[in-house]
């Protein structure tokens, strides 16, 4: 871990690719929704912008070293960036309910990753094929990943923050 | 313009009316009000995070929305929290200590 007084241009630079990448990743996703892509690649893709968006907001204090690894960033720090968000710069007064649904979908977002199961054992993923509860082989792109409604308001409102937040590094970073 | 101060004060409020789940924010010090781009440091405890220790969360100055100096949020559960109270918290080669607290609940 970097101290914040020695940051790092290099971090930096980081930290904006990072963000530009998710942003990538957000139009790659409106691309597969418009083509009627399977949910699995709809996911895949809200995952990666997600855990970059995660990664760029983390790699300028924390070094890039420390963030490249791990999927597991989701779950904790969209939430952060959530409250700085809607309680700062949009002002957007949303219930708290949908506060803890983003903590919710953030948790569910970050174990679409095949490295993450959040302890709980969960194989469901949106890239490779897992043994399901009985046995069975399940399939990717055959799955309906029923905990997360990526047509929902909340996963709206969710990938509008994911947008915002990127496009925020991409520019002071 | 304000101070780090009142713009700690400031996100400690919206942070707390924007997350039901948070229980308590202080201020991390030194806060060096005279060097600008020393980015204010807030801890803030919330129930149910998970648990990964210390890592910063860095936000840009956002003047445009009246936060003139960029922050840093370490999030901590309650457990974590009562663990590091009297204790300093070693970030790279800094040692920040917890100060002023700002939200309580």
């Amino acid at each position: 871990m970097k101290g914040y007084v020695s940051i790092q241009a290099i971090d930096e630079e980081w930290a904006r690719s990072y963000a530009r990448q998710a942003l990538s990743d957000l139009n790659a996703r409106e691309a597969l929704v418009n083509a009627g892509a399977e949910k699995c690649h709809r996911l895949h893709f809200l995952q990666m912008a997600a855990e970059k968006t995660c990664k760029a907001y983390l790699a300028t204090t924390n070094g890039h070293d420390h963030v490249r690894k791990s999927h597991a960033y989701i779950a904790r720090i969209l939430p952060i960036i959530a409250r700085q968000f809607y309680g700062v710069i949009s002002r957007v007064r949303i219930p708290h309910w949908e506060i803890s649904e983003i903590r919710r979908l953030a948790r569910e977002i970050e174990m679409l990753a095949p490295a993450c199961d959040g302890g709980e054992d969960r194989r469901d993923n949106t890239e490779y094929p897992w043994e399901g509860a009985r046995g069975e082989i399940r399939t990717p792109c055959e799955y309906n990943f029923p905990n997360v409604d990526d047509g929902s308001r909340q996963i709206v409102r969710l990938i509008r923050l994911i947008r915002t937040a990127a496009e925020s590094y991409c520019r002071e970073a | 313009m304000k101070t780090k101060l009142e713009t700690a004060r400031s996100l400690a409020d919206a942070h707390s009316q924007a997350e039901p789940s948070l229980k308590r924010v202080c201020l991390l010090a030194p806060i060096n009000e005279h060097d600008p781009n020393d980015p204010i440091k807030l801890l803030e405890v919330v129930e149910g995070t998970i648990e990964r220790g210390i890592e910063p969360v860095a936000f840009t100055a956002d003047p445009t929305h009246g936060i003139e100096y960029p922050s840093m949020i370490i999030e901590i559960s309650p457990s974590e929290y009562d663990a590091l109270r009297g204790r300093k918290i070693r970030v790279g080669n800094q040692d920040w200590t917890i100060s002023e607290e700002l939200v309580s609940r």
